[in-house]
């Protein structure tokens, strides 16, 4: 009793990092910091950036320095991320260990503690790719979506840690409100996806205006160039490297995916809500707030002239509705014990 | 009957029972709507003979419309449980006495609004009271189900009301307010409904329970619950509130929300009386929301 109460605390610890760090890291790239320090674990080949900065004073010259100029608050909020994003690690490497000592417990499925250490290594090399390939945007989303599972998987081992889920002994419909929580969730993390991929190619000021984009319903929108994964060579890509039509392309994606998933996720709540179980229930009704929550963001991001704390706490938003889409369902598979 | 209760009823009416004849819980929420819609008019506060003013000329517009509701509703009210008691069934006062205080308190309002505030208000003031007492109570409330839904509308100006009083004309900003009330009312009106059903069958006013069935309201009351949430977002992304606004909305959403789920597929008997109680604190809270958010610098982001 007293392993699960530890665990649950150190998931729990865990899971609240890891969320700000995908708060951080949305921070850093909308303030266009991602190559604040452009080489990769160190900045400049320095612990700190105000040992780089001290370094790069000294020598005025230096390789690195001379593509970009050096900006302290920039590198500052890149390590940040860095930092926690190492604490982190360690912090999931704690609970495999912990998980895998007591496995004879059945406290939690050792596999799954396996599986977010596994996943948050994969992340790392794709937060060191980022750097090392210049934000190219493949790469930026991906490293996105991997935080997003490191998130997600933790939030589920912390489920299994403290919440009921629904008995062994399937109740009329709950096979449907399954199906349709699991469509939800896959619509999500697609819309997520294109999220992303708005963010890695800044399309979201292609559209400065809403419901119409650039004052019309459909204006020119090149969906081929949008979409191609490979962009052409490029210094960097820090401000994105595709057309205006291309980008205007994206960012139409995502509305209309907003819509789409907006009208799965209130689906899969409104026949979770069937359900008699109160947990179940609660997890969608934190469905609806969260997708409510994210739809007045997103809409208000554009509507308001896309302020940095907005744009930030849309992706909040997004990792927040993704937690409790994963909540809806996890408390609708059957209980194995 | 004791000594005490026989001499109050012989010598008549007490101003108790001019005071129940305005409503004054109804009529408080009332003014607490049209305050705000006065505050939010402005960054700062507002001209302090508007605010006044234009507030104790709206609470008298809409104390002089309860009490001629409760002039026109009195064979009603004699036949239902909930208002048997007031004062014009119960015998406390006559309806020309009820009627002449109804006009008193109209004359006054209309006096203050045009003497010390503006025309606008004033005149829309007197639309809300026509649309209420009169097109409301004496037709609307006996022709269709949609009743409340319309005459919601008369509920809802309050806040362009006292918006109106700061500013001298309609923004949008006003306009969000009067749709936040206008798409509370059915969901808060027809829990009441629901539970005092056999009380409208009795008087024979078509609500909508009562004309469509219990199942068909809790399916509007749901709806018009999930209208009701996107409206309180609207605030926020327009950039008329901020943060402070928007985590109090979503909190008061999620339990009005969770009422609506529950009476539409829990169905247990307390339910549409709970949802109208917490119907009313919602409105109360939403808009000290509203207030707080306004005043506090977060707003500004």
């Amino acid at each position: 009793m007293r392993h699960t109460a530890l665990l649950r605390t150190v998931t729990l610890i865990a899971c609240s990092l890891c969320l700000l760090v995908v708060v951080l890291g949305a921070y850093v790239r909308l303030t266009a910091a991602g190559l604040g320090c452009p080489d990769w674990p160190g900045c400049y080949g320095h612990l700190s950036p105000s040992g780089a900065a001290a370094d790069l004073q000294d020598r005025a010259n230096t390789t690195l320095a001379s593509a970009r100029p050096f900006e302290l608050g920039k590198a500052w909020r890149e390590m940040l991320h860095r930092y926690a994003a190492s604490t982190l690690v360690a912090l999931i490497a704690c609970v495999a260990a912990l998980t895998w000592l007591w496995r004879r417990e059945r406290i939690a499925p050792p596999a799954l503690a396996l599986a977010v250490l596994g996943i948050v290594l994969v992340q790392g090399i794709f937060g060191m790719l980022t750097v090392t390939w210049r934000l190219y945007p493949l790469i930026v989303t991906l490293h996105l979506l991997f935080g997003l599972t490191t998130l997600s998987l933790l939030w589920w081992l912390l489920l299994e840690l403290s919440r009921p889920r629904a008995a062994a002994i399937p109740r009329p419909g709950a096979a449907l409100a399954r199906a349709l929580a699991g469509i939800g969730l896959l619509i999500l993390i697609l819309q997520i996806a294109l999220g992303g991929w708005t963010s890695s190619n800044y399309a979201a000021i292609a559209c400065p205006d809403l419901p119409t984009c650039q004052g019309s319903w459909w204006p020119p929108a090149d969906f081929r160039a949008a979409y191609a994964l490979q962009h052409g060579a490029a210094l960097d890509y820090e401000g994105g490297a595709l057309s205006a039509p291309a980008r205007v392309a994206i960012h139409l994606t995502h509305r209309i995916g907003a819509m789409v998933a907006s009208a799965a996720l209130l689906l899969a709540a409104l026949i979770a809500w069937l359900q008699p179980q109160r947990y179940v229930r609660r997890a969608a009704l934190a469905v609806l707030l969260m997708l409510a929550l994210q739809l007045t963001l997103g809409v208000s991001m554009v509507l308001r002239g896309f302020p940095l704390w907005l744009a930030t706490a849309h992706n909040a938003g997004a990792a927040l509705l993704l937690l409790a889409t994963v909540w809806l369902n996890y408390s609708l598979q059957p209980d194995r014990a | 009957m004791n000594p005490i209760d026989a001499q109050s009823l012989q010598l008549g009416a007490t101003w108790r029972d001019y005071l129940a004849l305005t409503k004054p819980r109804v009529v408080a929420l009332i003014v607490l709507t049209a305050v705000v819609g006065a505050l939010l008019a402005t960054p700062g506060l507002p001209p302090l003979d508007a605010l006044l003013f234009g507030n104790l000329g709206i609470a008298l517009a809409a104390a002089a419309a309860a009490a001629v509701n409760h002039v026109l509703d009195r064979h009603i009210d004699a036949r239902m449980g909930r208002t048997r008691n007031r004062p014009l069934p119960s015998g406390h006062l006559t309806p020309a006495r009820a009627l002449a205080f109804a006009f008193v308190l109209a004359a006054a309002s209309m006096t203050i609004l045009l003497a010390f505030v503006n025309v606008l208000t004033a005149v829309l003031t007197f639309c809300s009271l026509i649309v209420y007492a009169v097109i409301y109570t004496v037709w609307l409330k006996r022709a269709t189900p949609q009743n409340i839904v319309i005459g919601g509308a008369a509920g809802a100006a309050p806040p362009v009301l006292g918006w109106v009083a700061v500013t001298g004309h309609v923004e949008p900003q006003a306009l969000l307010l009067f749709l936040i009330i206008f798409a509370w009312t059915p969901p808060h009106f027809w829990a009441l409904a629901i539970a005092r059903r056999h009380d409208y069958v009795r008087a024979d006013i078509p609500m909508l329970p009562v004309t469509h069935g219990v199942e068909f309201t809790r399916l509007h009351v749901l709806l018009y619950t999930l209208i009701l949430c996107v409206a309180t977002m609207l605030p926020f992304m327009i950039g008329m509130s901020g943060p402070i606004y928007l985590g109090i909305a979503l909190v008061l959403d999620a339990r009005f929300l969770w009422l609506a789920f529950a009476l539409k597929f829990a169905r247990r008997d307390e339910l549409p009386m709970r949802m109208f109680r917490f119907s009313i604190s919602y409105l109360m809270w939403l808009f000290l929301a509203l207030l707080l958010d306004h005043y506090l610098p977060l707003s500004r982001l």
